[in-house]
């Protein structure tokens, strides 16, 4: 029986290899991913946000305004434009994310006290940008108006050391925990690749059971009286096992070459992935069972998979998400693995924390192979 | 021919929806003898020999191959062998991958390969995709893998439909030793050739079946071509 | 000479409506998935930020502190969470997103005049946690720092209009353009519609031929005198259709329910969707005529959409992306809808600044049009004499006895 098994095995590893399509999707299509997003977000930090300036003022006192936003950190001061116009229309064309417009005349103002107004633009129709930006400039903005408040008490008369006293002086420390450089590299390219990977591999399961009951080569099964279960779960170890390679190579490519950090111990990463391979596994074999041909089977896995990174709450959260939402998220097993990659790899939060996560995917695992049995004994009928 | 009966079908019906293919077949297959079953195209034959060989249900009746009732027990296919009409070989395969997947399947050993290869002479294809395969030496791999596992039921599905002369004196060469040893073959065919190779036929008709000597049949065949001639057709 | 063309147009619609599942993907799946975005993305912006307030001072004026971050809607205090430890469990098992640790001499150092520490510490594992609340912390702390200035001002005798020229004598106005609530959903939303108008354009239209090859039927139409271009167009029509179509309810979709902002030149958004879903259109009609069957055209255009989306500069931005990958986004009609859509839509922007985008797709389109109105009339010969699996003409599937039993029951009765 077990060499019976072994040639099944065979038999499956050469089909995957000479579907052409399947082969180059399971082989190509993570590693392709992973060097794409790797290149993508190459730069991995958001600083040097594009910043212009325009000075209509060309004062000593502008110029050291200039100088503040030029210091400031995560700001980059590429251009010095002429106007107003020319700034709208560099941050309308995307070229420009902050722009600085000091008014004419800011130097006599500050020297005489009288009030002016500086105008600092965040274009915000990119969050990420516009976020940071935003963060930047507050920090600028803080300082300024302390400095500037204490000059005008003092001009006004105010002891020195009151006028200080009216301004609180806070320091404020930032620290990004678990990903202190706040690192989008190390943030998205690993989940971004997990996620075409597990797409992949959801279009190969898709073919599982109606790859061999759909085609006139299921008589000779039949025929032989063959357990259809031996010959089902020797195909899936086939699949999983080819899956597991390719998160292998993956994670190799990611922790090994491109150094992206690891909170827990690599051995826990891949128990963890096994354990949704095989739940990824068996929704394919579900679809699989229900489609009548590979195509359909094809197109309701995917319905799964594709926005399964979204739903998953990796990047916008679930807590941010609709009440109603929020529980039916984790009906699909993504969001148990990105949540729980998300929580293994930067935080490692213990075995106790990471139970649940486990014992879900293989819950999940076992109704779909178990649904997947009956609706295929059904339809065999 | 012996009077042990390896197959037998007692007043089989086969429904589908509101169709009905098979009508209250019954029949007997003695060892030793090719059993035919003739009929046009759509009579239910494919039908009526997928159920024997256990790859299809039926509505109602009693079928039991080498005395066991198939819709209790399964182990009657480790001793029948399947020819189907349709191609059914495992198309990512080559001839050899075909018989050393399905020996294994079948639990052959490598002896069983070997033979079947030379009984069936497939030596100069064993390397060739079965999609490249020849309509007769495609038939002589598909008897080859039904005859593995050394059966003793055989269910064939047009064994020799159009397909080149030599293939199909090699297959009917081989049929003969079967049947001496002891083997039933269920033969269904359309065209009135095979009617010689076989013992005795039974014609499928609007699902009921009905036994003839060969000579018979041949005869009614005739006359039934012959009733739509016209006066003055050539 | 439309006579033809009509006719395959009316039989490829025909094909649509008769095909359940490819109905529901042309007609529905769009606009499932607009629902289902829109419902992930419906709050927009990040808010009840569950934060930790570590108060190591317990001073007036650390409690004032406190009470600044427990009254900004941005943030949640955690009860419970009032030690450092309990700031590090709550960090590490997500009950915790944010916190805030005001060391033992805050009030001290406040009235001595020296610099007060304050520790921000955020979630960085997920960065849209933790920029939100980099940036959320620095909003609270400078409206407490200038309520505690105007305060002491006020104490020191300062009236109002003194205390407002003091802070403001040199007002930092900052302005937000074109999303002023930093709405998560107005930055996102659109590319990802753009995307299923993308992906749903090219599943439906990827199977017009593959499917008639499958079938064989492909060889009429190969074996007639028609010309390849009335062909094309005949069964790109209907698509064409679709696509545009829900193209323009998604839009509408996105504007009403899901209140997403689009604004601009409706003219110039109609002009951008008809040239993106043109060049859709088109390119999926060239991948089906030279995909060998409906599993393999399916199998690779289905992987396309998120590695798209970031290569298009939508997300992560262009500035950041290496020029090489740039240049190879250029390719992509996505690429140039995605941020065409966005500057008309968010930023307003006209026909002046579009022009090269415009272009671009026009070009794309043409080229689309033309490769796909001139295809050979042949048949590639099927390679039986190799090996590969679900290359050829077939895939795996079941007969549909029930469909053909039906079929047979509706024929007889004719």
């Amino acid at each position: 029986m077990f060499k019976t098994n072994l040639m099944i095995m065979r038999r499956e590893l050469g089909y995957m290899w000479r579907d052409r399509g399947l082969r180059n999707i399971l082989l190509l299509g993570p590693l392709l991913g992973i060097l794409l997003f790797a290149a993508i977000y190459s730069a991995q930090t958001i600083t040097n946000i594009p910043t212009a300036i325009v000075d209509l003022d060309r004062s000593a006192s502008s110029r050291d305004m200039a100088g503040k936003m030029e210091n400031a950190p995560n700001l980059k001061v590429v251009s010095y434009l002429q106007s107003y116009e020319e700034l709208e229309e560099s941050i309308q064309q995307g070229i420009i994310v902050v722009g600085v417009l000091i008014p004419e005349n800011f130097g006599r103002d500050v020297a005489l006290h009288r009030h002016t107004r500086v105008l600092l633009i965040i274009d915000a129709s990119n969050t990420i940008f516009a976020t940071n930006a935003s963060t930047a400039v507050l920090g600028v903005t803080r300082t300024l108006s302390a400095e500037i408040g204490v000059r005008t008490l003092l001009a006004q008369g105010m002891d020195p050391i009151k006028a200080k006293n009216m301004y609180v002086s806070l320091d404020l420390k930032e620290e990004g925990w678990f990903n202190p450089t706040l690192n989008y590299a190390y943030f998205l390219v690993l989940a971004l690749a997990l996620n075409i990977w597990q797409q992949c591999c959801s279009i190969a399961a898709s073919i599982n059971i109606i790859g061999e009951t759909g085609v006139k080569s299921w008589l000779q099964i039949k025929a032989a009286g063959f357990s259809k279960i031996q010959l089902f779960v020797s195909k899936s170890i086939i699949h999983i096992t080819v899956f597991m390679v390719m998160a292998l190579l993956i994670y190799f490519i990611a922790f090994g070459i491109f150094k992206i950090p690891l909170a827990c111990k690599l051995s826990t990463l891949l128990l963890f992935t096994l354990v949704f391979t095989v739940a990824l596994h068996s929704i394919g074999t579900l679809m699989s069972s229900i489609a009548g041909n590979a195509v359909d089977s094809t197109r309701f896995s995917m319905m799964v998979a594709l926005p399964s990174f979204v739903l998953s709450g990796y990047t916008w959260p679930i807590e941010a998400m609709p009440g109603f939402l929020q529980p039916v998220v984790w009906v699909i097993p993504q969001t148990w693995f990105f949540q729980g990659f998300n929580y293994l790899s930067f935080k490692n939060p213990g075995w106790q924390f990471m139970a649940s996560y486990f014992w879900a995917l293989i819950a999940f695992a076992l109704i779909c192979y178990s649904l997947a049995t009956v609706i295929t004994a059904w339809k065999e009928r | 021919m012996s009077e042990q009966v390896l197959v037998e079908a007692k007043d089989l019906v086969q429904k589908f929806f509101f169709k009905t293919i098979l009508n209250g077949v019954s029949l007997q297959a003695y060892a030793g003898e090719c059993l035919g079953i003739f009929g046009l195209r759509g009579s239910g034959k494919t039908s009526l020999l997928h159920i024997l060989a256990g790859v299809d249900r039926f509505s109602s009746g009693t079928v039991k191959v080498l005395g066991d009732d198939i819709k209790k027990s399964q182990l009657f296919k480790q001793r029948t062998g399947l020819v189907t009409q349709e191609p059914s070989l495992f198309q990512d395969l080559n001839v050899i991958e075909n018989l050393d997947y399905i020996a294994a399947l079948k639990n052959a050993g490598h002896a069983d390969i070997e033979r079947v290869i030379a009984l069936m002479e497939l030596h100069d294809s064993l390397r060739h995709p079965v999609t490249a395969l020849d309509a007769g030496i495609y038939q002589r791999l598909s008897l080859a893998c039904a005859l593995l596992n050394s059966p003793q039921v055989l269910v064939v599905d047009e064994l020799i439909k159009d397909i080149d002369l030599f293939s199909r004196h090699l297959i009917i060469k081989q049929l003969k030793p079967f049947l001496q040893s002891g083997g039933t073959c269920i033969c269904g065919f359309s065209n009135i050739e095979m009617l010689i190779h076989t013992d005795r036929t039974g014609w499928l008709d609007n699902g009921r079946l009905e036994f003839y000597k060969p000579s018979d049949l041949r005869e009614k065949w005739t006359t039934m071509l012959n009733s739509f001639q016209e006066p003055g057709d050539a | 000479m439309m006579k033809q063309i009509w006719n395959i147009t009316h039989y490829e619609l025909l094909h649509v409506f008769k095909d359940p599942i490819l109905f529901i993907i042309v007609f529905i799946t769009p606009i499932f998935y607009a629902g289902l975005f829109g419902t992930v993305y419906f709050s927009s912006i990040l808010s009840n930020i569950p934060l930790a307030v570590v108060d190591q001072d317990n001073s007036t004026l650390s409690r004032d502190l406190r009470l600044a971050f427990a009254n900004d809607h941005s943030f949640k205090i955690v009860p419970g969470a009032d030690s450092y430890e309990a700031m590090e469990t709550g960090m590490k098992d997500g009950t915790v997103r944010a916190g805030i640790v005001i060391p033992r001499d805050f009030e001290q150092s406040v009235k001595q005049g020296t610099s007060a520490q304050i520790l921000s510490v955020y979630d960085a594992s997920n960065l849209i946690w933790g920029f939100n609340s980099r940036k959320f912390i620095q909003e609270v702390i400078n409206n407490f720092a200038s309520h505690y200035t105007a305060e002491k001002l006020a104490g020191a005798g300062y009236t109002e209009h003194e205390i407002e020229n003091v802070m403001n004598s040199v007002e930092c106005n900052v302005t937000a353009w074109y999303n002023p609530n930093y709405s998560y959903a107005n930055y996102i939303f659109m590319g990802l519609m753009m995307l299923v108008v993308h992906q749903i354009g090219l599943l439906g239209v990827c199977l017009a031929v593959t499917r008639e090859k499958e079938r064989n039927s492909w060889l009429q139409y190969i074996a007639s005198s028609i010309p390849a271009w009335k062909i094309s167009l005949g069964k790109c029509l209907p698509y064409l259709i679709a696509n545009f179509f829900n193209y323009a309810l998604l839009l509408w979709v996105s504007s009403r329910l899901v209140h997403i902002k689009i604004e601009g030149n409706i003219l110039l958004m109609a002009c951008l969707g008809l040239l993106y879903v043109s060049t859709i259109t088109f390119a999926g009609y060239i991948v089906s005529i030279y995909s060998s069957n409906s599993l393999q055209a399916t199998r690779y255009l289905m992987l396309l959409s998120v590695p798209l989306l970031m290569l298009s500069g939508y997300s992560w931005p262009r500035g950041y992306i290496p020029d090489i990958l740039n240049s190879l986004a250029l390719l992509f009609p996505s690429s140039w809808m995605l941020i065409g859509f966005r500057m008309v839509s968010i930023k307003n922007a006209s026909w002046e600044l579009l022009w090269p985008t415009l272009i671009a797709l026009a070009l794309m389109a043409v080229l689309t049009l033309y490769l796909a109105l001139n295809f050979r009339k042949e048949r590639k010969p099927e390679n039986k004499h190799s090996l590969m699996v679900n290359s050829g003409l077939s895939y795996p599937r079941k007969i549909n006895m029930l469909g053909a039993l039906r079929q047979q029951l509706r024929a007889s009765r004719f």
